[in-house]
């Protein structure tokens, strides 16, 4: 029996990885068969002129670049509000938390891990209400409330990845740098921190791709389907999950829905560059901090 | 003329996840001196050095008793004193692992770390002090054009020389090793062996040893741990 499944585990997770491969390759393809055409200038910019629009000279109404651009500037601050958050939480529940207050912290990020995204939606479109009723009236769903919700989405796989690669880390690394004279925090930035980047990255990506894909929370926090590139973080704004969700719910003809596809496209293409300049940045910083003399 | 004392231990016990692993146990350490700590696998060694330089507290489950003084500037402080700086301790009195603990950075990174972690930011002194401390281990002929690779590329018996150089660029004045030549050759062990012999000229050096025919050679006096006591042999 033993023999047998010697044998046949390997070939099932053999299997399994095909499948996995076979599906991805499949949607990808499908993708790229049905929008690929479409990926053009004329789907960016429309009839407008592509520098003018490029330099913000002229709005585009009839294509994609402020879909792009409100995605990648979502996407950029919801990341850019998550990461240093859900990092420093992260090193406090790896590194100091102990007893009763790991514990306890440990619940509350689970269950903010496990909130449906509508609820995230929810509480973003709640925040508005608050802020335009006892801040400001000119606070309206934007970009800005946007970015905070979706941090708040992605903020438990931060945390998660931070806390799992610090605790994962030998005790003799731990205790090397410490045997040294580092002292707690310099241990922490030292040595800890550059060895545990691989992990915390994933989770990066995970957050990535989290907030470029979502539509529910941006939907109830300040998404449109027209405003063109937002001039600000209290504007409206354009983003491509929202266009294609709008898309393929309500298409005219079967070249509207062709250019839903290419959104996909795109929408790909933007995740694909933010998972690279994640990477890149990931052995950069890990070079800068230990191998160079 | 007897050498001056340099650590005093009084009545310490110490406790590891519920295991008694030193019982009231006092003794004594003389300045430039290397003492041999012998004793059965598990009684404790590699903890007793721990309670020398605090590194216990970085482990859970542990409790100690009783008192550590060592000698800095004439003058005997308790280790164990609230106000006393553990990283300053640390600085002081150097360590080195059993088994080889490169930090994985460049090799130039690892030894010269110590200086960083104390404010060094003169990168010439820093250079030279690296350079010293290499040639000290006889390291540098074989590294010097290397450096910025990774310390984790070195072999062996060349990490554990580079984990000695780092334990001494800060001239400690205290210097513990944990079987420092279990993982290295016979030649390998021969130069740290002639390295430690050099070192105790300032430097007082306690060394967790099973070679018998290297306490011989190297020890002015040999410790046993057993039953939670350490007793002279």
């Amino acid at each position: 029996m033993m023999r047998f499944l010697e044998k046949v585990l390997p070939l099932f997770s053999w299997l399994c990885g095909a499948v996995l491969v076979a599906a991805i390759s499949s949607v990808t393809g499908y993708l790229l068969f049905k929008g690929l055409r479409g990926v053009n200038l004329g789907l960016l910019f429309g009839t407008t002129d592509p520098v003018a629009a490029l330099m913000l000279r002229q709005q585009v109404f009839d294509g994609l670049f402020p879909a792009m651009v409100g995605t990648l500037s979502l996407v950029l601050m919801s990341v850019g509000w998550a990461i240093p958050i859900g990092i420093a939480a992260g090193i406090y529940l790896a590194e100091y938390a102990r007893g009763r207050t790991k514990m306890i912290f440990n619940l509350l990020f689970d269950i903010l891990a496990g909130l449906p995204s509508v609820i995230i939606g929810l509480f973003g479109f709640s925040l508005t209400l608050f802020l335009n009723r006892h801040v400001s009236e000119a606070l309206r769903p934007c970009l800005l409330i946007s970015s905070i919700a979706l941090a708040f989405l992605v903020l438990p796989y931060i945390i998660r990845t931070t806390q799992l690669a610090f605790e994962s880390l030998p005790v003799q690394s731990r205790m090397t740098a410490r045997a040294l004279g580092a002292s707690r925090l310099q241990n922490i930035v030292h040595v800890l921190l550059p060895q545990a980047f691989p992990g915390i990255s994933s989770g990066v990506i995970l957050a990535i791709g989290r907030c470029a894909e979502d539509t529910i929370v941006i939907m109830l926090t300040g998404v449109v389907a027209s405003a063109g590139v937002p001039r600000s973080l209290l504007s409206p704004y354009e983003a491509l999950p929202f266009y294609i969700y709008y898309i393929s719910s309500q298409y005219g003809d079967q070249q509207e829905l062709a250019r839903g596809y290419s959104a996909a496209i795109l929408l790909l293409i933007i995740c694909l560059f933010l998972f690279s300049l994640a990477f890149l940045i990931k052995k950069g910083a890990r070079y800068r901090t230990l191998y160079r003399p | 003329m007897e050498p001056p004392v340099k650590i005093r231990i009084n009545s310490l016990s110490f406790c590891y996840n519920g295991r008694k692993v030193l019982r009231h146990t006092s003794v004594s350490f003389s300045t430039n001196s290397i003492t041999a700590i012998v004793g059965p696998s598990g009684t404790g060694k590699s903890t007793f050095l721990m309670t020398l330089n605090r590194l216990w507290e970085e482990l859970p489950n542990c409790s100690l008793q009783g008192t550590v003084e060592i000698r800095f500037n004439g003058v005997f402080s308790n280790i164990y004193e609230r106000e006393f700086a553990v990283e300053k301790l640390r600085r002081q009195v150097g360590m080195v692992f059993q088994t080889p603990n490169p930090l994985p950075m460049s090799i130039f990174k690892n030894v010269a770390f110590p200086l960083e972690l104390a404010g060094e930011k003169e990168k010439d002194f820093i250079r030279a002090r690296v350079e010293e401390a290499l040639q000290k281990v006889r390291l540098w002929d074989e590294v010097k054009d290397r450096l910025s690779e990774s310390a984790l590329s070195l072999s062996g018996g060349q990490q554990q020389r580079m984990c000695i150089a780092r334990a001494m660029i800060l001239q400690p004045e205290i210097l513990l090793l944990d079987e420092p030549t279990s993982s290295l050759d016979h030649t390998g062990a021969e130069a740290i062996e002639q390295l430690l012999l050099q070192l105790k000229q300032n430097c007082t050096i306690l060394v967790v040893s099973h070679y018998l025919d290297q306490v011989k050679r190297i020890a002015d006096r040999v410790v046993e741990l057993r039953d939670g006591q350490l007793c002279s042999r």
